[in-house]
């Protein structure tokens, strides 16, 4: 606190005029209204010129503190701001009817708590849980016979398999276009349905395997006037 | 001592809580047995006997019927042959949405929700996927779908029946509670006033 000087220094305004600490007794109670009072004049005989020549800094500096707080309060007045010991009606009102409504739900609450206690307490014993739509796992009776036939079925050895597409005769390529080229030295032109008169498929496939390997390299000419045709084979003339 | 008949009809219960999925009513089990009501009740009475702690299963009265299940404390083996369902606890909020369902069915998603205060469709669906609720249909004239609680909130909870639920008034705050409570905001509202203070 200031000096007690300091805060029963004399103060002179024109609604009041006393000492400093009865002025603010008389605010606080709204006896006097700090609407009302020239915050300015206060300052300036509290702690106007040569404030320093009548008090000590710390008693100076707390009387600056107690002029701010009165500016504070006054200024928050001035917006409408409510203020300690005025309770905003309005408030009081959102306050009740929270109130209210806590009281009126902590009855659910508290059988939440007593639904978690029952849960807890139910949570040991156990169900089946086997829907009805599941059959029961009850085995047809079978007879022995049954299972020997089919074991039967099992054990017989099964049918040898067919070996006709193995061991025909080989005839290899070379050895077919060496025949072909020499035919060919000898008479310039064949006839392929000549040549494969009396042959089977795979001979017949052969030698035309053989021409077209000729007429690749250049040694033979190949002639199909008409699809599925007779093929003529030419020797290439040599350049 | 109970005579041949009824020694018959215990067994015949017996079997069939035995098979059934689901709790079975003494009227169901009467018409599976063809039996009376008063019958039936006294096999189900000489089954609970016979099935007392010394055995692994117990008769119990359930989400409105009887079943026979195996003994608490027998649990943990129990989970040793079939995994309980993947963790599946409630949080506070479906706790409480589940309290509301429960003592107010059928109730609304909007009445629900003004009274805890907050948005509760996600909590209802949650809810309603874990099959604890269900829809009740609409009111009269349309209106919001309503829910209430199924059976197997009740198998879950080991209520008898849909109202095996203790009085809401016995959850009531007491006059010093709530004057508490009451004290409590005005502390609170006074303490953000002074926050509000430079």
């Amino acid at each position: 606190m200031p000096a007690p000087d300091a805060l029963t220094q004399s103060v002179e305004l024109d609604l009041f005029h006393g000492p400093f600490d009865l002025l603010l007794t008389l605010l606080l109670r709204d006896e006097v209204d700090l609407l009302e009072l020239p915050l300015v004049d206060l300052v300036e005989q509290a702690v106007g010129p040569g404030v320093l020549d009548r008090w000590d800094a710390e008693a100076a500096s707390q009387l600056v503190l107690l002029l701010a707080a009165l500016a504070d309060l006054k200024s928050r007045r001035m917006l409408g701001e409510a203020v300690d010991e005025e309770p905003d009606p309005d408030a009081l009102e959102q306050r009740e009817r929270l109130a209210a409504r806590l009281i009126a739900y902590a009855p659910y609450a508290r059988a939440a708590e007593w639904l978690a206690a029952r849960e807890a307490a139910s949570a040991g014993p156990r169900l089946r849980r086997v829907p009805l739509e599941t059959p029961a796992p009850v085995a047809e009776p079978g007879r022995p016979a049954d299972l020997a036939a089919a074991m039967a079925r099992l054990l017989a050895a099964p049918p040898a398999p067919s070996l006709v597409h193995m061991g025909r005769p080989r005839r290899p390529l070379p050895e077919v276009l060496q025949r072909l080229r020499d035919s060919l030295v000898r008479l310039r032109t064949l006839s392929f349905d000549r040549m494969v008169e009396g042959a089977d498929r795979l001979e017949e496939a052969l030698t035309l395997l053989a021409a077209l390997e000729l007429a690749r390299r250049g040694d033979a000419v190949l002639d199909q006037p008409e699809p599925f045709g007779d093929i003529t084979i030419r020797a290439a003339a040599r350049g | 001592m109970s005579g041949a008949p009824e020694r018959d009809l215990a067994r015949q219960v017996e079997a069939l809580l035995f098979l059934s999925p689901d709790p079975l009513s003494v009227v169901g089990l009467c018409e599976l047995t063809g039996a009376a009501p008063g019958p039936v009740q006294r096999a189900l009475a000489l089954l609970a006997g016979r099935h007392g702690p010394d055995g692994g299963l117990e008769v119990a009265e359930v989400a409105g019927g009887h079943v026979l299940r195996t003994r608490a404390d027998l649990a943990p083996v129990c989970d040793r042959l079939r995994a309980r369902p993947r963790d599946d606890r409630l949080s506070p909020a479906a706790l409480e949405t589940l309290a509301v369902v429960a003592y107010l069915e059928p109730v609304s998603r909007r009445d629900i929700g003004r009274l805890r205060g907050v948005q509760v469709d996600q909590t209802v669906t949650t809810l309603l996927d874990r099959g604890l609720v269900e829809e009740a249909g609409r009111p009269d004239g349309g209106g919001a779908m309503r829910y209430r609680t199924t059976r197997a909130f009740q198998e879950r909870f080991g209520l008898r029946d849909r109202g095996d639920l203790p009085p809401l008034a016995g959850f009531a705050l007491t006059g010093p509670e709530a004057e508490a409570l009451r004290r409590r905001l005005a502390d609170a509202a006074l303490l953000a006033d002074e926050g509000g203070e430079p």
